[in-house]
């Protein structure tokens, strides 16, 4: 099936299996492999994305029902070289160690932020709940969220 | 409790035809010896669904009383190996009560993603069977 | 010049995965690759009575299909350690074949390789490989594994036993002293069975150059020489030269990432013979099926006390489950990483450990984050307590009574324990100290009585650890059965320009060595922390190494580095002395430069280089260059500790234990960079509370496993734990260069029974004296009712 997406502001356009997913699509044809597949069940949160403004966990979705969204992924929330405030945060408040589940922590955060742009430590991690992070005890990555926040809003 | 006599009932579960009909998910069944079966089902409840291949036989036979099914059924998902314990009590005229007791062990992915909604799968697949029956009396009446 | 030592400098690493832009294995897509999938048995204990591949083979985009009939790997992967059983017979060690040829010993066992041209189409071929089993009864539980007629792992002993083995005093003398003890408490309990759950599933690409006949294999590993190392001169036999082991970034590890699997040997296997990359990833269904699990310790343990309540013996029986096939470190978790911390930090006289370790119809049990130590950890701190609760003593005033006094390792010697080990300095008293001022005891205990007469339950756990790490004395470990030494290498190479290059045989899957390394390789060396790289992960680049486990880097591998800093200095000492036309005696090093006593006469460190590398100009005899390696082999294990302490509150209705608070004060020696050491513990004491409250891997009767997703096996979110207050003290490790102890393991490891121990408290008016772990809402509100 062919499909059209925007990813990161750039649009593609494929021919692809009906039966892949997002993720497969991401990594694997657009060669974005910033988004991880931390599990088959979508219980650890790796691949978040966010389509059409909302964090999705990628694996659930196939490739054929993004046709026409528009997709960011971690490698589009920096500027350049210059980090998004939440990057920034997560570097600042040491909220990752192996990284491998940083990018769908990041993704979801931008996620809480957007919804609740002063989140409490409560509300934080009622929205972290999706999200496996084995290394850090979720610590610092609340850490991190919150004084993200700050950043934004100042 | 099923609108029968014993042996009516008794007759419709050694007949393969019937079998394959009321046995849920069932697509064919062909005898490959006497009580036995080579079966190939299709099950979907909820999350669990599949192509089954394998045998299912009836062992320990009282007539007209009671007998077991075993079901040895493979699958990609996993295998199910289930011995469902049947005992036919006439009630009154055309009532029989079916009593059953069933046993299901399973493995592979089956076991591991399945084990929790087994049972309610089971309960599922047991009250198909035995509308089918219901159905399939009538029917035959 | 600014000092970094003891600085929290951010991570330098953190950029690349904050932009996704890390590379781990399965990031990585090479040349005319191939991708894979395994044929894995549904059952825990079968005989094979068929592999049909013909359908498989002539699928689309099928490259090849392999079965044991292809003669892959002879050897089988090699366990890395030897513990002979008590009466001298040897470890039964059997052969674990890179794929099942004739019989299925556990659950998930690979019976057949599938290599095609895309995952998918690998996936589908592997459906159509028809195996035909004879199911078989297995035993799952290491306690039933020892008990007459159980079914047998491996037919070919009598029984199921691998080895076992004991530790410490004569049992009959600590059977003695418990017999005329004043008071005997007794535990008996499952430590359970755990899944590691990195969150990177295990990834590899073989990659043979037909060419250069040489091999490449990236993987997902803690330890690449030593994959590198068992992979040729035990897996496959092949030459270790013409292979090369690249693990760049990996997705934790935790333990589960040491061992050699057979994964990794199989496709290097095959690579060779199909003449292209393969890639295989695992997904988390194989994950739990296949990754070696941790603990599994069935544990009856009695510790007799004094009327004063100091203890006066210890006597353990355990039986440690293995797993099917002996993994690389297994032999030595359950015996001496496990009962040589029997000693805790208490002055126990008399111990006695007896453990019995069967094979079982399970997937291997190996390290996993503090291995044998968080056993050890969980016995001690939960039986001291509960000897306390019986004895009506508060949990505190038992643990001071029987602490070790402070030692420093150097005025004061080290304490010889009753097992085995010297313990290097330690301060005991200091933690407790300092952890109950950062709870507030007293207020606390005011609290619990007020909550308790409105019918709400809070409880408070305390667990005073000690654990050893830094593996390790290869000359120690070697008598104690390990087939490899454990060193650790670090080459430090001067560039002429004097930036500096340094390349360490440990490995980071989240440590943050590039920081932390670099940060005390710019204070020795004086110069900015712009100009030091640090490299890992990759056999060519590195001569050699051990690997990152056993809360090792910094204390081995980091030692390893200043031996190399020092020969620099050395070397670079004579240099300067000859551009300066001094006597080397004369010379200090400082801030980067060398400078002759008491004038103002001084050359760089840059200078140094240029002069090593261009030496027109230069000291007679002396080799040009300026890049050393060494080895450091440590003379003693480090033995961090601390005092964590649980505050939980259980729900009267539910069961339900909420943790309100963590506290944490740890003693790891010297700290080079405290937030990373925070994150580290951290992070472990997350998982330890996972295994007190949440985390159980479950095999049914069958050996089928009942928790093989994230749908069943429930692991710590974010909204399951509160902040950790963290602190610590300082007692510097006397026996390393940089005086640490290690930091990777200790949350793990102190954090479980202080949970438990809280929600015991919690419930103690009740009449509650123990729980099983996990402690889930039903089995505690179960215990509630009795």
């Amino acid at each position: 099936m062919k499909i059209t997406v925007k990813v990161n502001g750039v649009a593609y356009t494929h021919e692809v299996e009906p039966r892949i997913s997002l993720t497969h699509y991401l990594r694997e044809i657009l060669d974005l492999t910033g988004t991880h597949i931390g599990c088959d069940t979508s219980g650890c949160g790796a691949c978040t994305v966010t389509m059409d403004g909302k964090a999705v966990k990628s694996c659930t979705i196939l490739a054929v029902q993004a046709d026409g969204s528009d997709i960011t992924t971690i490698e589009g929330m920096a500027n350049g070289n210059e980090m998004h405030p939440i990057q920034a945060a997560f570097k600042e408040h040491h909220g990752l160690q192996c990284g491998f589940c940083t990018p769908g922590m990041v993704m979801t955060a931008a996620d809480i932020l957007k919804n609740n742009p002063n989140p409490t430590e409560e509300e934080v991690r009622h929205g972290l709940e999706g999200n496996f992070c084995r290394c850090t005890g979720y610590h610092n990555i609340v850490k991190s969220i919150r004084h993200a926040a700050e950043q934004i809003n100042s | 409790m099923l609108s029968a006599n014993t042996d009516v009932l008794w007759k419709m579960l050694n007949d393969p035809k019937v079998l394959e009909k009321v046995t849920p998910g069932i697509k064919t069944l062909e005898a490959q010896g006497e009580d036995s079966y080579k079966a190939i089902s299709e099950v979907k409840i909820g999350p669990v669904k599949g192509e089954f291949k394998g045998d299912l036989a009836l062992k320990d036979k009282v007539e007209g009383e009671s007998c077991v099914v075993v079901l040895d059924q493979k699958s990609k998902m996993g295998n199910v190996v289930a011995e469902i314990g049947m005992t036919l009590v006439q009630k009154e005229e055309n009532q029989t009560e079916v009593q059953y007791t069933g046993e299901a062990k399973m493995s592979g992915m089956l076991a591991r993603m399945g084990q929790r909604i087994m049972s309610g799968v089971v309960s599922t697949l047991s009250k198909q069977f035995f509308q089918a029956m219901e159905k399939e009396l009538q029917d035959s009446q | 010049m600014e000092k970094f030592i003891g600085k929290s400098v951010k991570r330098r690493e953190d950029a690349r995965f904050l932009k996704g832009a890390g590379k781990y294995t399965d990031d990585i897509k090479l040349p005319k690759m191939t991708q894979s999938a395994f044929v894995r048995s549904p059952y825990a204990h079968a005989k094979i009575l068929s592999v049909d591949i013909s359908e498989a083979e002539k699928a689309e985009g099928v490259v090849a299909v392999f079965t044991a009939q292809d003669g892959c790997g002879e050897y089988g992967v090699p366990c890395g350690w030897q513990v002979d059983f008590k009466n001298g017979e040897t470890m039964r060690e059997p052969q674990h074949p890179l794929l099942a040829k004739e019989k299925i010993r556990h659950l998930g066992e690979a019976v057949a390789i599938v290599i095609a041209e895309s995952l998918e189409l690998a996936r589908d071929a592997a459906e159509l490989v028809e195996v035909e089993y004879e199911e078989l009864p297995a035993v799952t539980d290491p306690k039933k594994a020892m008990e007459e007629g159980a079914p047998l792992v491996h037919d070919q002993w009598p029984d199921n036993a691998a080895f076992d083995w004991c530790i410490g005093n004569d049992r009959a003398d600590v059977e003695a002293a418990l017999a005329t003890a004043h008071h005997v408490t007794e535990v008996e309990y499952h430590n359970q069975r755990l899944a590691p759950n990195a969150m990177e599933p295990r990834s590899y690409i073989a990659d043979y150059d037909v060419n250069a006949d040489k091999w490449t294999l990236y993987t997902s590993t803690q330890n690449p020489h030593l994959i590198r190392l068992l992979l040729c001169a035990f897996a496959l036999g092949i030459p270790e030269h013409k292979v090369r082991v690249v693990s760049y970034d990996v997705g934790g590890g935790f333990g589960s990432k040491i061992y050699h699997y057979t994964e990794e040997a199989l496709l290097t296997w095959a690579s060779k013979e199909i003449g292209r990359p393969i890639k295989w990833t695992s997904d988390r269904s194989e994950a739990f099926l296949t990754d070696a699990h941790g603990r599994d310790h069935v544990v009856h343990s009695r510790m007799g006390f004094d009327k004063d309540g100091k203890i006066v013996a210890h006597l353990t029986d355990e039986f440690c489950g293995l797993g099917a096939y002996l993994s690389t470190f297994a032999p030595a978790v359950p015996t001496y990483l496990h009962g040589t911390l029997f000693q805790g930090v208490y002055t126990t006289p008399l111990i006695h450990l007896n453990v019995t370790a069967p094979f079982t119809h399970t997937v291997a049990v190996d390290a996993y984050r503090g291995a044998g130590r968080p056993e050890a950890t969980y016995l001690l701190e939960r039986i001291i307590s509960k000897g306390a609760q019986e004895m009506n003593m508060d949990p505190t005033e038992i643990r001071l009574k029987n602490f070790i006094p402070p030692f420093d390792g150097v005025e004061q010697p080290g304490y010889q324990t009753q097992v085995a080990l010297q313990y290097d300095s330690g301060n005991y008293h200091g933690v407790l100290k300092r952890g109950l001022e950062m709870l507030g005891y007293e207020d606390f205990r005011k609290e619990q009585k007020e909550a308790r007469e409105n019918g709400r339950l809070l409880g408070v756990g305390f667990s005073t650890y000690i654990e050893g790490c830094g593996i390790a004395p290869s000359a120690v470990v070697g008598a104690l059965g390990a087939r490899a030494g454990l060193y650790e290498v670090g080459q430090v190479r001067v560039q002429p320009t004097g930036k500096v290059s340094v390349y360490t045989g440990a490995h980071s899957h989240g440590q943050g060595h590039e920081t932390v390394f670099a940060q005390f390789v710019a204070d020795k060396l004086g110069i900015p922390m712009d100009d030091v790289e640090i490299e890992h992960g990759d056999t060519e680049q590195v001569a050699f190494g051990m690997g990152t486990y056993g809360s090792r880097s910094l204390a081995v591998g980091g030692s390893a580095i200043v031996k190399s800093i020092e020969k620099i200095l050395e070397k670079g000492a004579k240099i300067a002395a000859h551009k300066l036309e001094a006597a080397e005696g004369d010379l200090e090093y400082a801030e980067g430069k060398w400078t002759v006593k008491g004038t103002d006469k001084s050359v760089s460190f840059g200078d140094v280089s240029l002069t090593a590398y261009v030496p027109h100009d230069y000291p007679e005899g002396l080799e040009p260059g300026l890049d050393f390696s060494s080895f450091y082999d440590p003379t003693n294990f480090t033995y961090p500790f601390g005092t964590h302490i649980a505050v939980v509150e259980v729900d009267p209705d539910t069961g339900k234990v909420d943790l309100k608070r963590f506290v944490a004060c740890d003693d790891v020696g010297n700290v080079m960079n405290p937030m990373i050491v925070d994150g580290q513990i951290q992070g472990g004491v997350a998982q330890g509370v996972g295994q007190a409250l949440l985390e159980e891997v479950v095999y049914d009767e069958g050996g089928q496993m009942i928790t093989g997703s994230y749908m069943d096996y429930a692991m710590p979110r974010a909204d399951d734990l509160p902040m950790i207050e963290t602190d610590r003290t300082v007692t510097p490790c006397p026996h390393n260069p940089l005086g640490v102890k290690g930091a990777g393991e200790a949350g793990a490891i102190g954090s479980t029974p202080a949970v438990v121990n809280a929600v015991v408290d919690a419930l103690a008016h009740l009449g509650v004296t123990d729980l099983q772990m996990p402690l889930t809402p039903q089995r505690v509100w179960k215990a509630m009712q009795n």
